[in-house]
């Protein structure tokens, strides 16, 4: 695989960033995350942190050296991600789940899939268009749905930052799948929180990214759109991706190629801030599921060398 | 910090058991003494590293901080560890595990309860020099389990005094695995590596690729040096740098057979290959007692002497 890869993620003008992008790639797959925290106190940057890390964390295990089902993978960290929070919960007491959005794409075989809760959200830009996109699971996606009100009016709604799924909520999420999308040279894919998009309509952002090299038009993009959140700003956050060995407009050195890693060997990228559950370094959590697993391992153990 | 974990107290119902009393505190545990709901003695570990949880009142155990709650459940590893290590082996020389549950946010091991002491507190109690008897039938029986122990693919890695416990009619039990680790399955990320100065190996402290059953061999000739010296030997890393360590040879000749004491001098070798190599091994040379079969022979002479006298 040859890629090039950019990711950056901005406070804006909060106090602090809950928004957590995440990339592992080896040599035949792809990995991009990114999740935007919800909710008061350090709740919605535990959550980020805590569905960002497990879905690296499952990845580097199933792929081996690929998935064997890229949608399923996508379904099923999702699901895991949502239950982790609520034990976590659980842990601490939390009168409140902490919760996130979060999209996710994996790259393999030449094809993209991609899975959404929340209003984070996916791009994938051809040749200066834009060829497909996530839809929010929010309030005026909804109303835009039902004709209520128009596109336009999406990021100035009052109601704009309610959404109706997301991972730890009280209902089960609602998962997006895509399709199994086949990627050409030269695609773009981007991934990125609404506190970019709300302030980059897509077609600023396809003129930013799909002409010039992304390595250096990625940052200014940023830059601009932290400008334009000015003090009210939200946390932005994105990954940007050019696919295949590319043309004049992309420096040879800058692309990324799997090639030369061991099958089985993977290059991450995690960005983060602030780490609150991060203390242990890369000591992993125990989830329930393991401890209840080594409980049960542990008594059939001592049953069979019972005398 | 002086803010200590409160202990279950008396009659707490856990389970089918009722809690006794406390019978130690580590600093990642509490063991109590139970009974079972037919009345039988157990011993119960409660998982609760001071250092992460609090528990000031009542039974729950809580995270004392959101940081803290990674490292509870990283160390919980170490405790399921020990579990899986004990779960697997019933030998009369090592502790017995019955029973493995999770409550009040924390996890418990149920042993069997044992009456005794343990060898440390024989060597702090003792009144004069330790019989080479006493010293031999403790390490023989000891050295049983840790075969047993071994076999399992297992190291004890913490072998000294404090962990030998000595039944009432002598007979040794191994205890407190927390810092056994399954030789064979180690390709995880390895658990913060605990030991104790003056009984751990060298490479527990620089090498942990080297550790083997020679450097549980260690830790038993350290710690039947212990019983002769009622102090540990020089701690293996100061060793490393600078070994003041005088041969048990030197020390106690004359006092002890020659054989013991070679014995002690060769599981205490730094370079790891120059000790007994496995348990098996080590017993072996403990075996071959020739002091005691002069002694032996000489009663046995006397006895021969006795019975032509008589039957003449």
């Amino acid at each position: 695989m040859r890629f090039t890869i950019f990711q950056e993620s901005r406070r804006g003008s909060r106090k602090v960033n809950q928004d957590r992008i995440a990339y592992t790639y080896g040599r035949d797959t792809l990995l991009l995350v990114i999740c935007d925290g919800m909710g008061g106190h350090a709740g919605g940057e535990i959550a980020a942190q805590i569905c960002a890390r497990l879905f690296i964390e499952r990845f580097q295990q199933e792929a081996k050296p690929v998935l064997r089902n890229p949608l399923k993978f996508l379904q099923d960290t999702m699901q895991r991600a949502h239950a982790a929070l609520g034990s976590y919960a659980n842990q601490f007491s939390m009168l409140e789940t902490p919760r996130t959005t979060c999209v996710a794409v994996v790259v393999q075989a030449g094809h993209a899939y991609w899975a959404h809760v929340g209003d984070s959200r996916f791009y994938l830009f051809r040749q200066g268009g834009l060829i497909a996109q996530t839809k929010d699971h929010s309030k005026v996606q909804y109303l835009v749905d039902q004709g209520l009100i128009g596109a336009h009016e999406v990021v100035t709604h009052p109601d704009r930052n309610k959404i109706f799924s997301c991972l730890g909520g009280l209902v089960e999420p609602i998962v997006d799948l895509s399709k199994r999308t086949p990627l050409r040279n030269g695609d773009v894919m981007v991934l990125c929180t609404d506190g970019l998009w709300s302030v980059m309509p897509q077609n600023e952002m396809a003129t930013w990214l799909t002409s010039t090299p992304i390595l250096k038009t990625a940052p200014q993009m940023m830059r601009e759109a932290e400008k334009r959140g000015g003090p009210e700003g939200d946390n932005l956050s994105t990954i940007v991706v050019r696919w295949g060995a590319d043309l004049a407009t992309e420096q040879a050195s800058t692309a990324t190629v799997t090639e030369s890693l061991g099958l089985g060997e993977f290059e991450t990228a995690i960005e983060k801030t602030v780490t609150l559950t991060d203390r242990a370094g890369a000591n992993r959590d125990l989830t329930d599921d393991e401890i209840e697993r080594a409980i049960q391992e542990i008594q059939s153990t001592i049953q069979k060398y019972r005398r | 910090m002086a803010v200590t974990n409160q202990s279950l107290p008396a009659n707490y119902q856990l389970l089918n058991y009722r809690i006794d009393r406390q019978i130690s505190r580590g600093g990642f545990s509490i063991v109590y003494r139970a009974y079972d709901e037919t009345g039988a003695p157990v011993a119960i570990k409660e998982y609760l590293p001071s250092s992460l949880v609090l528990r000031t009142e009542g039974d729950i155990v809580r995270a004392s901080s959101a940081e803290n709650l990674t490292s509870f459940r990283y160390g919980m590893k170490c405790f399921f560890e020990e579990g899986r290590a004990l779960a697997k082996i019933n030998h009369p020389n090592v502790v017995r595990v019955l029973n493995f549950f999770r409550a009040n946010e924390t996890v418990y091991m149920v042993m069997r309860y044992e009456r005794g002491r343990t060898l440390q507190q024989q060597i702090q109690m003792r009144q004069d020099q330790m019989s080479e008897r006493f010293v031999r039938h403790v390490f023989m029986h000891l050295l049983n389990g840790l075969r047993e122990v071994h076999t399992h693919k297992l190291l004890h890695l913490d072998i000294k005094p404090a962990n030998i416990y000595l039944r009432t009619d002598g007979t040794p039990v191994l205890l407190d695995f927390g810092a056994a680790r399954q030789t064979l399955t180690n390709t995880r990320a390895k658990l913060a590596p605990m030991y104790t100065p003056g009984f751990a190996a060298p490479e527990q402290y620089r090498d942990p690729d080297r550790l083997g059953p020679w450097t549980d061999v260690y830790g038993a000739g350290a710690s039947m040096f212990a019983c002769l010296a009622a102090f540990a030997p020089q701690a293996a890393d100061a060793r490393v740098q600078e070994d003041h360590l005088v041969s048990a040879k030197k020390i106690w000749a004359g006092q002890y057979s020659d054989n013991i004491l070679e014995v002690i001098d060769w599981c205490l070798r730094l370079d790891p290959l120059e000790r007994p190599q496995s348990v098996f091994a080590l017993q072996k040379a403990i075996r071959d007692i020739p002091t005691k079969k002069r002694k032996l022979s000489f009663l046995g002479n006397v006895k021969k002497l006795l019975f032509t006298e008589i039957g003449a």
